[in-house]
């Protein structure tokens, strides 16, 4: 046997299918056997029509492929090439290479079980192409085991070899230990092929290190055994190969569980027993695996039989019953083709026929000629493929290259226009930043300059008040003074009652005098009210926010600060600080008591703001404005801000600000 | 009965008060024989301060001089006002009988006045009619000196408050109620800033106000007498 059949197509795609999935559910219907062959066929044309009705995608596509290797199976071919042209066509369409691999798999499987090996590989090769250039390991591994095989079966045996390594390297990725087996199993088989018996024995012996290692072994043991056996068969190692054969016969349950292979093994005994000129039986084991080969309709196992009796009749110099056998195995050997045993009963019947034996020795020479000019063409056939292949690579490699080159420069190119997006944003918000920035100060200029303003106005009133006063105080009063004094001393002429009217009058003066002074006084009473003025308005703050929020108030000032020294910049932010910190406390805190207190520590000024609320979690996010108001001005003015606060106890405000 | 001479200067920049107490003091003479007066004005501190150097070549005569404390300051810039000038008088006139007669009636001003020219009589103008004028020539005539009312209340004030104030705290009041900046006060005093500060504190204490209210310091201290 010397190779162990075709690769094994996967089930289903590597999408799976849900389910509830009425199309994964007919297939798996139709793979039932349960069912009979035509209800089975009808599963599968139901899947179809769902699918068909189904929007094209990979799912439906890669259902598609499945669906008609499943019809393949069930030997309807019409049916699986219009699928598989359908779906081929589909995922050409949509460009999904696994579709495309799993297609041209399809029609490798199907011209492999043609015997159409020159399609079969080519098939192989493509489906691979698309496997490997989208990452099927499996599937590309697969695909190159059965190229390996095709050209194992063309005598091909480097190539094969060649392949079977790269197939044997992938399976090894995925640890896929049953077809790593097949794999070694191969290459045993390609060895034997050429004599090299002691590497097929080391072959061999790895597979089966492989077959260990997966479950349901069982006929692929017995294959290995038989193989084992025959190679040490070839090497005329005879009561080796008895040992192997024995083992398997050992086995009571092969005769019941595998017919076939029981009948392999029985007769490879028998012939192995006859070639170690041990006839006992041998006769009749020979007949009964020819028996059951032909029970089971194996064609070649049975034209082997018969080359087995023919060998036999043969030692047992009954040429007559040879020669019938030989030729049999000769007339069936040329019925399916087998080449192989077709050219050695032709060997057999020319020694044993003596007289039609430069016949068949001519039959042989021709055939074998043939043979070869058909490998020969066939090996051809393969090279030009793989060098399609190469070229394909190559074009591959140079559009991938092509592919790279624009990914890159495409990529360039949105980097830079990211980038110069970024910066142009970023000089927006720059711009934006600075307009606003510039807004503030026009803004705080303007504050400053109607401050000035109000400052000037003020000294300016006081001036004129204090201009007034001294007017009043010192020229009318000194006036009106002197005319009374003189009034005083004129010897008033007239009766008693004009003289005490006079003295009235006079006294009236004195009191006009009085008025005016006080008036006067009054206008110079001015403090310095620019003075008090931010503490005034402090004051004034804390007394209307207070009945706002129903709380009482404390405020202290250092004595010490000279409140004209600092900045109007800082007056003003301050004020608006402490502005929003009472808001705060207003909104949030429920507070009975706040204080403020102003202290200076070192060049800076200390403000802090307490009160008895409610208080709030300061690791907490700050979700409104008002602190970050707070934090902004601080920013602008370098000052530093504290918060200390617990839940029910109350915060305290601590702010800094360098003078 | 040999009559008594006095120089009489009136220094005042308002002729018509000038006029008053020359009509009081005509007024005076006339009514007592005994008493003469040789009367001279002056309307500045300049001329004022010529006079007072005129008057001088004759050391035995008494002096009386009427000085008004609001005058226009001399033109070289050493004497401000009729405090000055009193002083300049004090010093160069033998035992000068001086009336201060001022419009100015509050209690700083009048205190630093009493202290530094320790004047014979003091009127407040407004609070003089011209009877007490006359009572006035009279009393420091005969027996100085003679205070009008309203420097008499503030004696008694002062007597009966028991806070002791000296210049600096006074002039620190004075500064601060007619409008003087803190920052500028050190100019006008021999104190630092700091210093100045502490008095104020204290003074707020003192008057019991909060330390807040420079206005209420104010208000107390008009209150106790000391502006």
């Amino acid at each position: 046997m010397r190779f162990c059949g075709n690769p094994p197509k996967a089930a289903g795609s590597p999408l799976s299918p849900s389910k509830n999935d009425s199309v994964a559910t007919w297939i798996r219907a139709s793979k039932n056997d349960s069912y009979a062959l035509q209800e089975r066929k009808q599963f599968l044309i139901k899947a179809y029509h769902i699918v068909k009705a189904s929007q094209i995608d990979t799912l439906q596509t890669r259902k598609l492929t499945t669906m008609a290797y499943q019809n393949l199976k069930l030997g309807d071919t019409t049916l699986f090439k219009n699928r598989t042209n359908e779906a081929l066509v589909l995922a050409t369409r949509i460009n999904d290479s696994f579709a495309m691999g799993d297609a041209h798999w399809n029609y490798a499987s199907y011209y492999t079980n043609r015997a159409v090996y020159d399609s079969a590989y080519q098939n192989f090769d493509t489906a691979n192409k698309y496997f490997d250039k989208s990452g099927y390991v499996y599937e590309s591994a697969n695909m190159q085991y059965g190229m390996a095989f095709i050209k194992g079966r063309f005598k091909d045996y480097s190539g094969s070899e060649v392949l079977t390594f790269m197939a044997i390297k992938k399976f090894k990725q995925i640890e896929d230990f049953k077809s790593l087996y097949s794999c070694y199993d191969h290459l045993g088989a390609l060895q034997n092929d050429i004599q090299e018996f002691d590497k097929a024995l080391y072959y061999y012996n790895r597979s089966l290190e492989y077959l260990r290692e997966f479950d349901n072994n069982q006929p692929e043991y017995e294959a290995s055994l038989n193989n084992i056996g025959n190679t040490y068969l070839k090497k005329e190692e005879y009561s080796r190969a008895l040992q192997k054969f024995n083992t398997l016969l050992k086995n009571d349950r092969l005769k019941l569980d595998n017919k076939d292979s029981y009948a392999r093994a029985l007769d490879n005994r028998a012939y192995c027993k006859l070639l170690m000129k041990d006839t006992l039986h041998v006769a009749k084991q020979l007949n009964e695996a020819l028996h059951i080969r032909d029970s089971l309709d194996n064609k070649s196992g049975v034209i082997i039989s018969k080359i087995h009796l023919a060998s036999y009749y043969t030692y047992a110099q009954d040429s007559v019953k040879a020669i019938t056998v030989a030729k049999e195995a000769n007339g069936l050997a040329d019925e399916i083709r087998n080449s192989r045993d077709y050219l050695e009963s032709l060997s057999i019947l020319a020694n044993l026929d003596a007289q039609n034996s430069a016949v068949y020795l001519k039959r042989h020479i021709e055939y074998s000629d043939s043979l070869q000019i058909i490998e020969r063409k066939i090996q051809n056939k393969f090279t030009r493929i793989a060098f399609e292949t190469d070229e394909y690579i190559q074009e591959t490699e140079r559009l991938e290259g092509q592919k790279v080159w624009i990914s890159i420069i495409s990529i360039v190119v949105m980097l830079v226009i990211a980038l110069l997006f970024l910066i142009w944003r970023q000089k927006v918000r720059h711009s934006l930043l600075l307009f606003e920035n510039e807004q503030q100060q026009v803004n705080e200029q303007i504050y400053l300059i109607s401050l000035k303003q109000q400052e000037k106005l003020e000294n300016e009133k006081i001036k004129e008040r204090n201009r007034i006063s001294e007017e009043l105080h010192d020229g009318v009063l000194g006036k009106l003074f002197g005319t009374r004094m003189n009034l005083g001393f004129l010897a008033i002429e007239g009766d008693k009652k004009t003289l005490k009217q006079h003295q009235l009058y006079i006294d009236e003066l004195q009191t006009i005098e009085k008025e005016i002074r006080d008036v006067s006084h009054e206008l110079s009473d001015n403090i310095d009210s620019s003075q008090i003025n931010f503490l005034r308005i402090i004051h004034d703050v804390l007394e209307n926010k207070s009945k706002l929020g129903g709380f009482e108030y404390e405020v202290d000032f250092n004595e010490s600060i000279d409140w004209h020294k600092i900045n109007q910049i800082i007056k003003a932010n301050l004020y608006r600080i402490i502005q929003e910190a009472l808001q705060n406390i207003i909104k949030h805190a429920s507070a009975k008591n706040v204080s403020l207190l102003f202290n200076i520590d070192e060049e800076k000024l200390v403000v802090e703001i307490e009160d008895n609320g409610v208080g709030f979690d300061t690791k907490q996010k700050q979700k409104g404005i008002g602190m970050k108001n707070m934090k902004s001005r601080l920013k602008k003015l370098n000052g530093v801000f504290a918060v200390v606060s617990k839940l029910k106890g109350g915060t305290h405000l601590k702010i800094q600000i360098p003078i | 009965m040999i009559s008594e001479k006095h120089f009489v200067l009136i220094i005042d920049d308002h002729p018509l008060i000038t006029e008053a107490y020359i009509t009081a003091l005509n007024y005076y003479s006339k009514h007592n024989e005994t008493v003469e007066f040789s009367i001279q004005t002056a309307n500045d501190c300049d001329s004022g301060r010529e006079l007072i150097k005129k008057v001088l070549k004759s050391k035995e005569h008494k002096y009386i001089v009427f000085l008004d404390i609001k005058l226009p300051p001399s033109r070289d810039g050493e004497i401000l006002s009729g405090e000055d000038l009193g002083l300049l008088i004090r010093e160069l006139l033998p035992n000068p009988r001086i009336i201060v007669s001022t419009t100015f009636n509050d209690n700083f001003r009048v205190h630093s006045i009493l202290k530094n020219i320790n004047p014979e009589g003091f009127l407040i103008k407004n609070d003089i009619t011209p009877l007490e004028l006359l009572e006035t020539i009279r009393t420091v005539v005969n027996d100085p000196p003679y205070y009008s009312k309203t420097v008499i209340k503030l004696l008694r004030d002062q007597v009966v408050n028991e806070f002791i104030l000296d210049h600096y705290d006074r002039k620190i009041l004075y500064e601060l109620s007619v409008g003087t900046r803190m920052k500028d006060l050190p100019k006008l005093l021999p104190l630092s800033i700091a210093a100045i500060e502490k008095r104020k504190r204290n003074l707020k204490l003192m008057f019991n106000v909060r330390k807040l209210d420079d206005r209420q310091l104010m208000v107390s201290a008009k209150e106790k007498g000391f502006i």
